[in-house]
C-alpha cells in the first residue's frame, strides 16, 4: 500500500501553488480524499488501462478538436484525463453565486451599451472601452431582444488564486464552446469510473441541458408553439465543429451553415430538399462579425446576408444576440466593481484579476514602469495569441511593447501575473500538478440564469506552461460538484419536451442533403477503384512487362482502363515515357498512395473522408471505430517512400481496405434513416457505380481482339467487378463476351449488373420530393427513365456485333455505352440543380475592404 | 437656399440576379442648416421590401430587398432640400471657436461625461482609418501646435491638403489603403477628407467623415450640363466647448449653402451611399449621376 501510494505521487515531490488535491503539507484536502483513495486502489495498471478506456471512447465517439494550422491534421482527438476534478458544493454554491451575479450585471450592460448608454454618459466606463472595442457593432444600436435578456448563454472561465479563493479569468458570450464537451466527459468518465462516481455523490447535469432546450425552445418569436430551430455552425473546419454537431444531435435540431440558411420577405429560411423552411431560432456558434455579410463583415461565408434586419423585424431570435462580442473584454473589469455599485448596489462576489486599463494616464504610467511583471492583453482579443508576458521579454521587446501600447493605449490592460493552482493529471502512470483553468456556464432561465454544475477543466499540456488552452494543446478533465446530500432524482437523460418540426427527409438542409449524395458517390468511387486497382496490380505484378507490354495486350487494356476511370494526368493512355516497367510500377503506385494527385484513390480516400465529416451529425459509433480503421490502415502507407513500395504490399493493403469500405457501406445503411436523407446516399452510390461501371465497360468490351487475349480481359473485368464467381455458376462455361453482358449489363436480378443499379437508381429517384407531384416526369427522373428502358430494350446479340475490318470494334455497344454516359451525367446535373443549388453564391455589390 | 437634387446609381450585370439584399444612405439627414423638405425614392426592378431607419449616427438608412431575377438595378433619389449655411459659417468665426487651442481642446477631451463620450469615439480607428503610420502624424504636427487655435490650424491644413494633393479620378478607388494615398499625394474627395480626420486622429482631435453633394456652377455664360453634379465628401472638427465645425479639403473653403449633407460616420465605409449582396455568378458595372439644381 505504501509502495503504491508513492509511486503514484512521486512527482508532487514538491508543491509551490495553491494544489487543488494536497495541502502544502502533502496531507489531503477533505473533498479530495475519496478521489485519492479511490484511485489508490485501483492502483497503477488499473488507472492506465481505465485511461485506455477512455481513449478509446472518445476515439469511438469521434471527439475531435480541431486546431488551425495544425500540422497533424483536421480532426484532433480531444484529450480527457482520467482524473476529474471535484470541488464541494458548499464551496461551489458561492462560485455559483457569483458566477449569477456576474452574468445578470453583464447582461445589463449589454442592455445599456446598446440602449441607453447610461454607463457611457455617466462616465463609470470610459466610452474608449466600448467604442475602441470591435466587438462594439453599431449595426446593432437598439436591436431588441425576443427574450427577457440579452445573454442567453454564458461562460467563464475560473481559477484558483494563491488565497484559495476562484478568480475570475474570463467572459466568453459570443459562442462559448464547450458545453457538449462537458456532457461527453460526464458521460465518459462516469461510465468509466462508476464506483467512483457513486461514491462521490456527484450533482448530475441533465437538469442544465434540459432547461437549455427549453431556453431555445422559449427564445422564438412570439412564443409560436413548436418553433423551429437549428444550430450555425461556421463548418467542419472550425475549431469545435465536434460539439456543435454533437449537441445538435442530442436536441434533434438540423446543424446547417449559412449556406443552408436564406432571408427573403424579411424571414429567415433554411434551404430544404423541399423547398423553404421558416426557421425561428438560431442557436449560433459563428461568431458576431461573422454573421451578416450585408451589414458586418462583407467577406464572410459564414453567416446569412440580411441576417441583422430579420432580427430587428422580430422575424427570428439568435442566441446569443449579434453584438455581444463587445463585454468579451478585459477592459471591462477595473470598472465591474463600479458597475456592480451602479446596476445593483453590490460588490462584486467573485474576485477579479489586478487589472489596469491602460487608456487612463496612472494607470499606464504604473504599466510602463512595471511592464516586465505584467501580462499584456488587448481588449478586443483579435486572435489568441495576442497575450503576452511581460517577463519573458528582453530589453528590446519590452521597449517595442511599450511603444504599441503608448499610440494606442486604450486598447490594452494589463494584468498581474498570478500562480494559478495546479491539479493532479494523470500522466506516463503518475500523477503531476499542472496548471487548470475552469469553464463555468450559465444559461437564461425564466428571470434568472442556471449554472451548470461543474463543467469543464482544461490543464496545461505540460507542467511548465503559463497559459492554458486547448488550441495549444492541453488535456480536459471532468468537473464535479459533490454533494454528500443529494439525492439523484431520475430523470430521462433527455426529455424532449416539444418535438422541432423539421425531422423530415422534405426538410433536410440542402447541404445535408448534398453531403451525403457526394458521400455516397466518393463511397462508390473509393470501392470500384480500389477493387479495380487491385485487379489491376495483380496482373501487373504476375506479368513481365519488358517483354509483353504492347499494344492490343490485356496490360495495356487495363492500364488504360485506370487513366479512364480515374482521369489521372499522365496516367498510361498518351504519355509515351511510361511504357517501361519501372515507369509503369511508379505512376500505378503514384495512383494508389499520392494523395496530392488528382484522382488517386488516396485522393479519393480524403475526399470521402471529408464528405462524410461534414455530416458526422449522422454518424454513429460504429461508423466511427471504421472510418479510424480505415484511417489508421491507410495513413501510414500514403507518408511512405513510394519508390519502396511493393505491389504485394499494396494489394494486401487494398484487401483489407475494401473490406473496411464494404462494412462502412453496410453500416451507413443501416445507421441513418431515409428521412435522415439516406436516400440521397443511396442515389450517389450507385449513379457512381453506374457511371464508373460504364466507363470500364466502354474500355474493356468494345474492342475486339484475338480471343485469348480476348478472353483475358473479360477475366480481368470480371474480377474487377467481383463477378467471376457468379459468372461461373451461371454460366460454367468458357467466359464468353454475349455471357458477360449478359451477367453484368442486362441482368434483372443480379444486385452488380448495370441493369439492376438504373433500376434501383430510377425507384430511388422516384422517391425525392419534387417526384410524383404531377403526372409529368421531373427533368431529373427522365434521363435515368431513359437510360432504363433502354438497357430493358436491348439485347446481348445486337450490342456484340462486331463491325469494322480493319479495326474491328462492337460498334453498337460502344454507341450505347456513350449514350447512357451522357444519360447519367445529365441525371447528376439535373439533381444537383434541383435540389442542392437552391440560390448562387452571394457577391458584394462593391467591394470594400474589411479587417 | 432650396435645392432640387438627382442621384441615380445604376447597376448592369453580366449574368441574371436572382435577388439581392440592398443598403442605401443617400436619403440627407436634417442637420444645422439644412432640412429636407421632400424626398422620393424609385427602385427598379421594385423592391419586396423596403424599411428606413436611422443607424447609430443618425443618419437615414434605407434597407431593400429585390426578390426578382434582373440583369440592372437603378435607384433614383429626389430629394429637396433648404439650407441656411451662412449663419452656422459665420459663428465658426467666432472667438468661441476661433479661440480654443489644441492645448485647452485635449484637456477638455480628458473628462468622460455626457458630453464628450460621443464626439471622442471619432478620435478612435475606423475601419478606412486605423494603425496610421507617423508621416500622418507628422504631417499634421506642422500645422497644430499646442497654443495655436484648432480651428486656424485645421484650416490651414485643409489649404495644405488643397496645395499638396493632386485631384486624380481613378487612381484610388474605396479600398485604396490610406498610407497609398499620403505616399502619392492624389486621390479624390473622399481620400482628402480621410487623410485630414486621420490627421486630426493622430493628434488626439475627433473627425468626422462627411457624405454628401456639391453643387458645381458652370461658367460664366454657359448652361450648366445635367450630371455635371458629382458626390462629395468632406470633414469635420470637434472643437471642445464649441462644436463640430466643417472643412473641404478638395475645394479649400468652408462649406456653404452648395454642400448638401446626406450624413456623417467616422469614415466612407460607415455611409457608403449603396452597397449590398447580391446573388449572381456574373460581374456589374457602375454608372452614377448626381444632377442639382436650385430652384426658388
Amino acid at each position: 500500500m505504501e509502495a503504491k501510494t508513492a509511486s503514484l505521487i512521486e512527482h508532487y515531490s514538491h508543491i509551490d501553488a495553491y494544489d487543488e488535491m494536497f495541502k502544502e503539507d502533502m496531507t489531503l484536502r477533505d473533498t479530495w480524499k475519496k478521489v485519492y483513495h479511490n484511485f489508490e486502489t485501483l492502483g497503477h495498471n488499473e488507472i492506465i488501462s481505465r485511461q485506455k478506456d477512455i481513449d478509446w471512447n472518445l476515439s469511438e465517439n469521434g471527439t475531435t478538436y480541431n486546431i488551425y494550422n495544425d500540422p497533424n491534421g483536421q480532426n484532433r482527438p480531444w484529450n480527457l484525463n482520467i482524473f476529474p476534478f471535484v470541488m464541494h458544493k458548499k464551496e461551489w454554491d458561492d462560485v455559483e453565486k457569483g458566477l449569477q451575479q456576474r452574468v445578470h450585471l453583464l447582461d445589463l450592460v449589454v442592455k445599456d451599451i446598446y440602449g441607453e448608454r447610461q454607463l457611457l454618459k455617466k462616465g463609470i466606463i470610459p466610452q474608449e472601452v466600448i467604442f475602441g472595442h470591435r466587438g462594439f457593432l453599431r449595426q446593432c444600436d437598439g436591436i431588441e431582444s425576443s427574450t427577457k435578456q440579452h445573454l442567453s448563454v454564458y461562460a467563464a472561465d475560473l481559477s484558483r488564486g494563491p488565497d484559495g479563493r476562484m478568480w475570475m479569468v474570463n467572459d466568453r458570450v459570443q459562442a462559448p464552446s464547450g458545453m457538449g464537451y462537458a456532457l461527453e466527459n460526464r458521460t465518459i468518465t462516469s461510465n468509466v469510473l462508476p464506483n467512483l462516481y457513486k461514491d462521490l455523490s456527484v450533482v448530475d447535469q441533465y437538469d442544465f441541458f434540459n432547461t437549455f432546450n427549453q431556453l431555445l425552445i422559449d427564445a422564438a418569436p412570439n412564443k409560436i408553439l413548436n418553433p423551429n430551430i437549428v444550430v450555425l455552425t461556421p463548418g467542419p473546419s472550425s475549431e469545435s465543429y465536434f460539439e456543435h454537431s454533437y449537441l445538435a444531435n442530442y436536441y434533434g435540431y438540423p446543424l446547417v451553415r449559412g449556406n443552408d440558411l436564406l432571408v427573403r420577405d424579411g424571414k429567415l429560411w433554411m434551404k430544404s430538399l423541399k423547398g423553404l423552411k421558416q426557421v425561428n431560432v438560431v442557436y449560433r456558434r459563428v461568431e458576431d462579425m461573422f454573421i451578416d455579410p450585408l451589414e458586418l463583415r462583407e467577406d464572410s461565408y459564414l453567416g446569412v446576408a440580411g441576417l441583422l434586419d430579420v432580427v430587428r423585424r422580430k422575424n427570428v431570435s439568435i442566441l446569443n444576440p449579434v453584438g455581444v462580442g463587445v463585454i468579451e473584454n478585459p477592459g471591462l473589469i477595473p470598472f465591474m466593481p463600479a458597475i456592480a455599485k451602479y446596476f445593483l448596489d453590490e460588490e462584486l462576489i467573485l474576485p477579479q484579476i489586478a487589472t489596469w486599463w491602460c487608456g487612463q494616464k496612472k494607470e499606464l504610467d504604473h504599466v510602463m514602469a512595471n511592464i516586465s511583471k505584467l501580462v499584456i492583453k488587448r481588449i478586443d482579443r483579435s486572435s489568441r495569441e495576442t497575450i503576452v508576458f511581460g517577463e519573458l521579454l528582453d530589453a528590446t521587446e519590452l521597449e517595442a511593447l511599450k511603444q504599441k501600447i503608448k499610440s494606442r493605449p486604450h486598447l490594452y490592460v494589463a494584468q498581474e501575473r498570478i500562480k494559478f493552482s495546479t491539479v493532479p493529471n494523470f500522466t506516463d502512470g503518475k500523477l503531476e500538478p499542472r496548471n487548470m483553468i475552469c469553464r463555468a456556464f450559465a444559461i437564461a432561465d425564466k428571470a434568472a440564469y442556471k449554472i451548470m454544475p461543474g463543467g469543464l477543466v482544461r490543464v496545461s499540456s505540460t507542467s511548465k506552461t503559463f497559459k492554458v488552452n486547448e488550441q495549444r494543446g492541453g488535456t480536459s478533465k471532468d468537473f464535479c460538484v459533490i454533494d454528500e446530500n443529494y439525492v439523484k432524482t431520475v430523470k430521462p437523460k433527455y426529455c424532449k419536451i416539444t418535438t422541432t418540426g423539421l425531422t423530415k427527409l422534405n426538410d433536410l438542409p440542402s447541404l445535408t442533403a448534398e453531403n451525403l449524395y457526394w458521400a455516397g458517390r466518393y463511397a462508390s468511387r473509393a470501392l470500384v477503384l480500389s477493387r479495380h486497382l487491385r485487379m489491376v496490380l495483380k496482373e501487373v505484378s504476375k506479368t513481365d512487362l519488358s517483354s509483353t507490354f504492347q499494344k492490343h495486350s490485356k496490360i495495356d487494356y487495363l492500364l488504360n482502363t485506370v487513366t479512364e476511370l480515374t482521369n489521372v494526368s499522365p496516367g498510361f493512355s498518351t504519355s509515351k515515357n511510361v511504357d517501361s516497367p519501372d515507369a509503369i510500377k511508379k505512376e500505378l503506385i503514384a495512383i494508389v498512395v499520392d494523395k496530392n494527385k488528382a484522382g488517386s484513390l488516396a485522393s479519393t480516400l480524403s475526399l470521402f473522408s471529408n464528405s462524410f465529416y461534414a455530416i458526422r451529425n449522422l454518424a454513429s459509433t460504429d461508423m466511427w471505430r471504421v472510418l479510424d480503421s480505415m484511417q489508421k490502415l491507410w495513413h501510414p502507407i500514403t507518408e511512405e517512400d513510394q519508390t519502396k513500395l511493393s505491389y504485394k504490399r499494396l494489394i494486401k493493403i487494398l484487401d483489407q481496405l475494401i473490406t473496411k469500405l464494404i462494412a462502412f457501406m453496410g453500416l451507413i445503411e443501416e445507421s441513418i434513416l431515409v428521412e435522415q436523407g439516406l436516400l440521397l446516399y443511396f442515389i450517389g452510390l450507385n449513379l457512381e457505380r453506374a457511371m464508373l461501371n460504364t466507363t470500364i465497360f466502354q474500355n474493356m468490351l468494345i474492342g475486339v481482339e484475338e480471343d485469348h487475349v480476348q478472353y483475358e480481359i473479360l477475366e480481368a473485368l470480371l474480377h474487377s467487378h467481383e463477378s467471376l464467381n457468379i459468372y461461373r455458376y451461371s454460366y460454367r462455361s468458357h467466359i464468353n463476351i454475349e455471357s458477360v453482358l449478359s451477367l453484368i449489363m442486362l441482368n434483372t436480378k443480379y444486385a452488380r449488373s448495370l441493369t439492376f443499379l438504373v433500376g434501383r437508381l430510377k425507384k430511388d429517384i422516384g422517391y425525392l420530393p419534387h417526384s410524383k407531384t404531377t403526372s409529368d416526369l421531373q427533368d431529373y427522373e427522365k434521363g435515368i427513365f431513359e437510360a432504363y428502358s433502354k438497357l430493358r430494350l436491348s439485347n446481348t446479340e445486337y450490342l456484340s456485333e462486331i463491325s469494322g475490318t480493319d479495326l474491328p470494334i462492337r460498334a453498337h455497344l460502344k454507341t450505347f455505352l456513350d449514350m447512357l454516359q451522357v444519360l447519367f451525367l445529365e441525371t447528376s446535373k439535373s439533381i444537383s440543380d434541383t435540389y442542392f443549388n437552391h440560390s448562387k453564391g452571394h457577391t458584394q455589390l462593391t467591394s470594400q475592404k474589411f479587417s | 437656399m432650396n435645392f432640387q437634387i438627382t442621384h441615380t446609381t445604376e447597376y448592369t450585370y453580366t449574368d441574371p440576379v436572382v435577388f439581392c439584399h440592398n443598403i442605401a444612405t443617400i436619403k440627407p439627414r436634417t442637420s444645422l442648416g439644412q432640412e429636407l423638405l421632400d424626398y422620393t425614392i424609385d427602385i427598379n426592378p421594385e423592391p419586396t421590401q423596403i424599411s428606413e431607419r436611422i443607424d447609430f449616427f443618425g443618419n437615414n438608412i434605407t434597407r431593400f430587398t429585390i426578390q426578382k431575377q434582373h440583369k440592372k438595378l437603378s435607384v433614383t433619389s429626389k430629394s429637396k432640400i433648404t439650407r441656411n449655411y451662412t449663419e452656422v459659417k459665420e459663428r465658426f468665426f467666432s472667438k468661441a471657436c476661433t479661440d480654443v487651442t489644441l492645448e485647452q481642446a485635449l484637456e477638455l477631451l480628458n473628462a468622460n461625461n455626457e458630453n464628450t463620450f460621443t464626439p471622442k469615439q471619432f478620435i478612435l480607428d475606423s475601419i478606412l482609418i486605423r494603425n496610421t503610420k507617423s508621416n500622418i502624424k507628422a504631417y499634421a504636427l506642422e500645422s497644430f501646435k499646442p497654443k495655436r487655435s484648432v480651428f486656424e490650424a485645421t484650416n490651414e491644413l485643409m489649404q495644405r491638403i488643397f496645395t499638396d494633393f493632386k485631384f486624380v479620378s481613378g487612381f484610388t478607388n474605396v479600398s485604396t489603403p490610406l498610407s497609398v494615398v499620403m505616399e502619392e499625394k492624389k486621390g479624390v474627395c473622399q481620400d482628402f477628407a480621410q487623410i485630414a480626420i486621420a490627421c486630426l486622429r493622430s493628434i488626439g482631435l475627433p473627425g468626422r467623415y462627411i457624405s454628401g453633394y456639391i453643387e458645381t456652377l458652370p461658367p460664366p455664360g454657359k448652361p450648366k450640363l445635367i450630371g455635371a453634379d458629382a458626390s462629395h465628401a468632406w470633414f469635420a472638427v470637434f472643437i471642445p466647448g464649441f462644436g463640430w465645425v466643417d472643412f473641404d479639403p478638395t475645394n479649400n473653403k468652408i462649406p456653404e449653402n452648395q454642400h448638401i449633407v446626406v450624413g456623417w460616420g467616422r469614415d466612407y465605409y460607415d455611409v457608403p451611399p449603396l452597397k449590398g449582396v447580391v446573388y449572381s455568378s456574373g460581374s456589374s458595372s457602375l454608372k452614377v449621376s448626381v444632377d442639382i439644381r436650385s430652384i426658388e
